[in-house]
């Protein structure tokens, strides 16, 4: 199998992480919309996770108040950066499959079941899409507003749209890229 | 719809489709088609994502990889060596140490084993233990990050099981860890002497003193995050991003081995690895949907109880199921897979969550080394530069021995329930 902590390490002994825009599974695969893009906004993501809840326990310290608040953009940065990181993880081939059984198969149907799964993977991700954006115009259309900071509730909304759809590009992106490869 | 539900989602498992798309597609297609509430499908990936407890995950995993990356684990390597002093099958009770101590400072298996093996396995080999054991014993005890705490583990446990806290689990995790890790000693030992590795042990040692110093950072990084914990001062995630910061200020200021480059690259890595785990909670938050509103989960639970009725046989074969499934998966998958179907059989009998979880939790540490598919191994056995078969006649005496270790907290409860109950979780 693949792990997230087996591709964590997989490059490990060759002493570079994840170099650039290659998969360790397939080093001719690039897309051409670089990764980069994605690793940028999921690091982002990651660092001001990391400064929002610093800041939380300093100023808690400091002057007793809680900035409870800060949690529903913290949450949201979290959403951000599991979609987003996704989006570069389908790109690369790096989500946890079990492929003990496929590597068993020969060539020709192992690809097949390659594709097949490459394809269920954009169904998912545009059904998501989809039904992300009757929820979107929903929140649009009755102007909800957030629980916590009180902003409107489809400025989170609509990145659920946005990112599924990027899945969905990066995950047809790939198909294209093994479809072709023959 | 119940075996459309768990047939379809078996068969594209099998069949290598991404583990997130096999449990989201299959729910999404039962939602639709029994008509479920389509918009579910969409809510369920946003809600299941968006929970403050969720965010220890990322940030446990960053702080892991910046100690890591940060060089932690030789100055360990070189303290453990210089307090254990040179004997037969030294290095072999230096590396389960060392793997045993890492794995209070990350959550993560196999990042656990290749720090430690890229660090030890030339000097082993020179001491003349065959690569082979070697990978196997640093596979072995690196499955012990997931059950000593902090554990990404046991974060995502609590997170699917509420009622159960991140503290009690951890404190739950300490002692089986331990155990875990400790009867990997008796076949090291037995093989060291039998074979008599380790007898020309000439390795350089430097002052216990001047070790200790080096390593002194590193030994600290548990208690920030475990003290922190324990007084109730942070809540989890506010002591992983503690530890963060820590591990920042150890690479950047006093190892200087982090530089602007090497902090985005620790950035960039963990975030993917989160979100690899984190969309398949996503997409078993629709999966779950369809299985609770069905009544899926629960008739497979009562499935599982028509079986037997008699709890120990029944633990047994649960204890079964998840060492084979362990082989396949991660422990993160696992939980999201098996818990709501565990959790009716668990309430039937009246066992108690925390203990439940810290034996689910070492059947996939066991499976992380067992071959063939074990992560673990995988990982240790490139390193060396072997095949894994050739690991198998020294691995499977680890995999007897830890589940020894699994078999007593099975039988003795108290091994893990004592420590949380003493600190009064």
């Amino acid at each position: 199998m693949a792990g997230p902590d087996g591709t964590e390490t997989e490059s490990a002994p060759a002493g570079n992480a994840h170099d650039g825009e290659t998969s360790p599974r397939d080093p001719r695969n690039t897309p051409r919309v670089p990764i980069r893009i994605e690793e940028a906004a999921a690091a982002a993501a990651m660092a001001l996770i990391c400064l929002i809840t610093f800041a939380n326990v300093v100023v808690r310290y400091l002057t007793n108040a809680s900035f409870a608040f800060t949690e529903e953009i913290s949450v949201f940065l979290l959403v951000v950066l599991t979609l987003v990181g996704a989006a570069a993880a389908f790109a690369r081939d790096l989500n946890i499959r079990v492929l003990f059984f496929a590597e068993m198969l020969p060539a020709r149907p192992r690809r097949a079941l390659e594709l097949i799964g490459m394809a269920l993977s954009a169904v998912l991700f545009m059904l998501v899409a989809w039904y992300g954006w009757r929820f979107f115009l929903d929140d649009w259309k009755y102007g909800t507003t957030s629980p916590g900071l009180g902003i409107p509730q489809w400025m989170y909304s609509i990145w659920l749209v946005v990112l599924s759809a990027a899945i969905v590009a990066r995950v047809a992106g790939r198909l294209w890229r093994v479809w072709r490869r023959g | 719809m119940s075996w459309l539900l768990f047939g379809g989602f078996l068969v594209l498992l099998v069949a290598g489709v991404p583990l997130a798309t096999a449990l989201g597609i299959t729910g999404a297609l039962v939602v639709l088609a029994a008509n479920l509430g389509a918009m579910s499908i969409a809510s369920n990936v946003y809600s299941s994502l968006a929970k403050y407890p969720l965010l220890a995950l990322p940030v446990f995993i960053l702080a892991g990889m910046i100690f890591e990356r940060a060089g932690v684990a030789a100055k360990l390597v070189a303290f453990v060596s210089a307090l254990v002093g040179p004997r037969h099958g030294a290095q072999a009770v230096v590396a389960i140490l060392v793997c045993m101590f890492l794995g209070g400072i990350s959550g993560s298996g196999p990042a656990d084993a290749a720090a430690v093996a890229m660090v030890m396995l030339p000097s082993m080999t020179r001491q003349g233990y065959p690569p082979a054991f070697s990978a196997s014993i640093i596979a072995a005890a690196g499955s012990t990050a997931i059950l000593i705490p902090p554990s990404i583990a046991f974060v995502i446990f609590t997170v699917l099981v509420p009622q159960v806290s991140v503290p009690a689990l951890f404190a739950a995790g300490v002692i089986p860890g331990l155990l875990a890790g400790l009867s990997l000693l008796v076949p090291s030992t037995i093989f060291a002497w039998k074979y008599g590795w380790g007898a020309n042990d000439a390795t350089e040692r430097r002052g216990l003193l001047r070790a200790l110093k080096d390593a002194s950072w590193g030994l600290a990084a548990p208690i920030i995050i475990l003290g922190g914990l324990r007084t109730g001062a942070f809540t989890p995630t506010e002591a992983a991003v503690v530890a963060v910061f820590y591990g920042f200020f150890v690479g950047t200021v006093v190892y200087r081995t982090l530089d602007v480059r090497g902090l985005y690259r620790v950035l960039v890595d963990s975030a993917e690895i989160s979100a690899v785990v984190m969309l398949i909670i996503a997409c078993a938050g629709i999966f779950a949907h369809a299985g609770s509103t069905l009544g899926a989960f629960d008739a497979m639970a009562k499935a599982m109880l028509g079986v037997t009725q008699e709890p120990h046989l029944m633990l047994a074969m649960i204890m079964l199921l998840l060492l084979a499934a362990g082989m396949m998966l991660d422990a993160a998958s696992i939980f999201l897979i098996f818990l709501p179907i565990l959790t009716p059989i668990v309430n039937a009998f009246g066992w108690n969550m925390t203990w439940f979880a810290v034996l689910m939790t070492m059947n996939m540490a066991i499976g992380q080394f067992t071959p063939p598919m074990a992560v673990n191994l995988l990982v240790t056995t490139r390193i060396a530069g072997v095949g894994m078969e050739s690991t198998v006649r020294w691995v499977l005496w680890m995999v007897v021995s830890m589940l020894g270790a699994l078999a007593l907290v099975a039988a003795f409860p108290q091994l893990a329930l004592w420590l949380p109950e003493r600190l009064g979780y």
